[in-house]
């Protein structure tokens, strides 16, 4: 497919993904009509934030805004896509149709929630949510927070840098699938230093809204009791608009390596799904999946098949509990680490994994722990170690 | 807050607060000609004044950072 000046481009999505496929097109030159079609009623801000300085209230609210997109690209706060024809190359919106030539899906995902109850559970994925928490947060003595993510473990350690009496329940040890059994357990050992209940329920939790006081309730029935229950377990991909429209969806919105959906729609970000080797497709909810895989959205757009195949860089990263966590390979490592600089009960660490212990020539992650090393350079040591 | 500045042709100007900075790169990888980390993976700008070429991207490589350490400020 190629385009001209005469061709329109809508972007449905109000976040890093979608603003990055916008900006993305026109650096690689497309001068037709670009539109952004965003739910959102506020301009686009950045998320990573909301369980951290905005929540504790640190950082303004502006300070989380992203610095707006050029005046040749058309904002459209506040309109919802509901609806896609494939073949007439129609968006249905909240704003009546927009045709296109082009189409990036960037529609993100939300909160998945354990009950309907809005008020009583809090979650934290919009800049709102995040907000109406930390007014809450304020008149709290005790919080449980479900879920021992990132997200769930950066809410729990804002809370408790705010004096709240906290407690984290998970299926698993906080972090384990995230920082495998030997990073997670030295975050989690700094959680509890700092007074942080950590909790492991394998038989998972029930939230009893219902009850005077809100309670998360155990698999054996004992009832852990707060002022304040916050869910962080998961996300839930935005595709409930794309229904009957022929595009393949699941957990997300299925793309091949190029990020096409359909011939001239690509999807990037939190609601694509991702194709890998020897699995089935993937999300790869982050914030530097978002950015890279959105430029290479926009350019597999432009350029088709001329365009170089996506291959996401496997790059997370964490803040909590003073710790600052960056982590390089597809998350967890697995088995024990090597140090290579510092060491963590000094609480600065440069940590290599190889999947292979015989074979130390090829390591699969490298962590950095209060360790300033740039991710690019975590990258080389993982190739060159 | 420490801030690094950079000029745009139209007046505006691109800050860098290297206290916020967390080293996460991404401006870097999007924006070269304008962002680089130093030997502690604190950001600093490439140039005091942006090339009206590069206008674009160092919004881009701004936008990038998911700390928001970079902003743009617009003219008084």
């Amino acid at each position: 497919m190629t385009f001209n000046n005469d061709s329109q481009i809508a972007v449905v999505g109000g976040s890093i993904a979608a603003v990055t496929a916008a900006d993305a097109l026109r650096l690689e030159g497309f001068d037709g009509r670009i539109q952004v079609i965003s739910d959102e009623k506020v301009a686009p801000y950045t998320r990573i934030p909301l369980s951290k300085g905005l929540l504790a209230g640190k950082e303004t609210v502006a300070s989380t805004d992203l610095p707006p997109l050029g005046d040749d690209i058309e904002m459209r706060l506040g309109v919802r896509a509901t609806g896609l024809h494939l073949e007439k190359r129609v968006l249905d919106t909240t704003d009546g149709p927009v045709g296109f030539d082009g189409l990036v899906i960037a529609s993100g995902a939300r909160a998945r929630r354990l009950t309907t109850d809005g008020e009583r559970e809090f979650v934290i994925r919009n800049r709102d949510d995040a907000l109406r928490l930390r007014v809450a947060l304020a008149t709290a003595e005790t919080v449980v927070v479900v879920g021992g993510g990132f997200l769930g473990m950066e809410v729990a350690a804002t809370a408790r840098s705010l004096g709240r009496c906290v407690t984290v329940v998970d299926r698993e040890p906080a972090l384990q699938r995230l920082l495998g059994v030997e990073l997670s357990g030295f975050v989690r050992r700094q959680a509890e230093t700092e007074g942080v209940h950590v909790a492991v329920e394998p038989g998972g939790v029930r939230f009893d809204s219902n009850a005077s006081s809100p309670a998360v309730v155990l698999h054996d029935g004992r009832r852990l009791e707060a002022d304040l229950v916050v869910t962080a377990v998961g996300d839930i991909a935005n595709v409930e608009w794309l229904a009957g429209s022929g595009l393949a969806t699941g957990d997300g919105v299925l793309v091949d390596e190029r990020c096409f959906a359909a011939p001239g729609i690509v999807a990037a970000g939190d609601v694509a799904a991702f194709p890998r080797s020897g699995g089935p497709h993937r999300r790869l909810p982050n914030w530097t999946n978002a950015i890279e895989q959105a430029r290479a959205a926009s350019r597999a757009l432009l350029l088709g098949d001329e365009a170089p195949p996506y291959a996401p860089t496997p790059y997370t990263f964490t803040e909590q509990f003073g710790l600052d966590v960056k982590l390089v390979g597809p998350p967890p490592p697995a088995g024990e680490s090597v140090v290579m600089e510092g060491d963590l009960d000094s609480g600065s660490a440069l940590l290599r994994w190889c999947g292979d212990a015989s074979d130390p020539s090829a390591p699969t992650h490298v962590a950095a722990v209060n360790h300033h090393l740039a991710p690019a350079r975590l990258k080389r040591l993982l190739r060159t170690a | 807050m420490t801030a690094l500045i950079a000029l745009m042709p139209d007046g505006r100007r691109v800050l860098a607060d290297t206290d916020k900075c967390e080293g996460h790169g991404l401006c870097e990888s999007v924006a070269p000609e304008v962002y680089a980390l130093d030997d502690d993976a604190v950001v600093y700008l490439t140039t005091e004044t942006i090339s009206p070429e590069n206008v674009r991207r160092a919004e881009a490589g701004a936008r990038a950072c998911p700390v928001a350490a970079l902003r743009i400020e617009a003219t008084d």
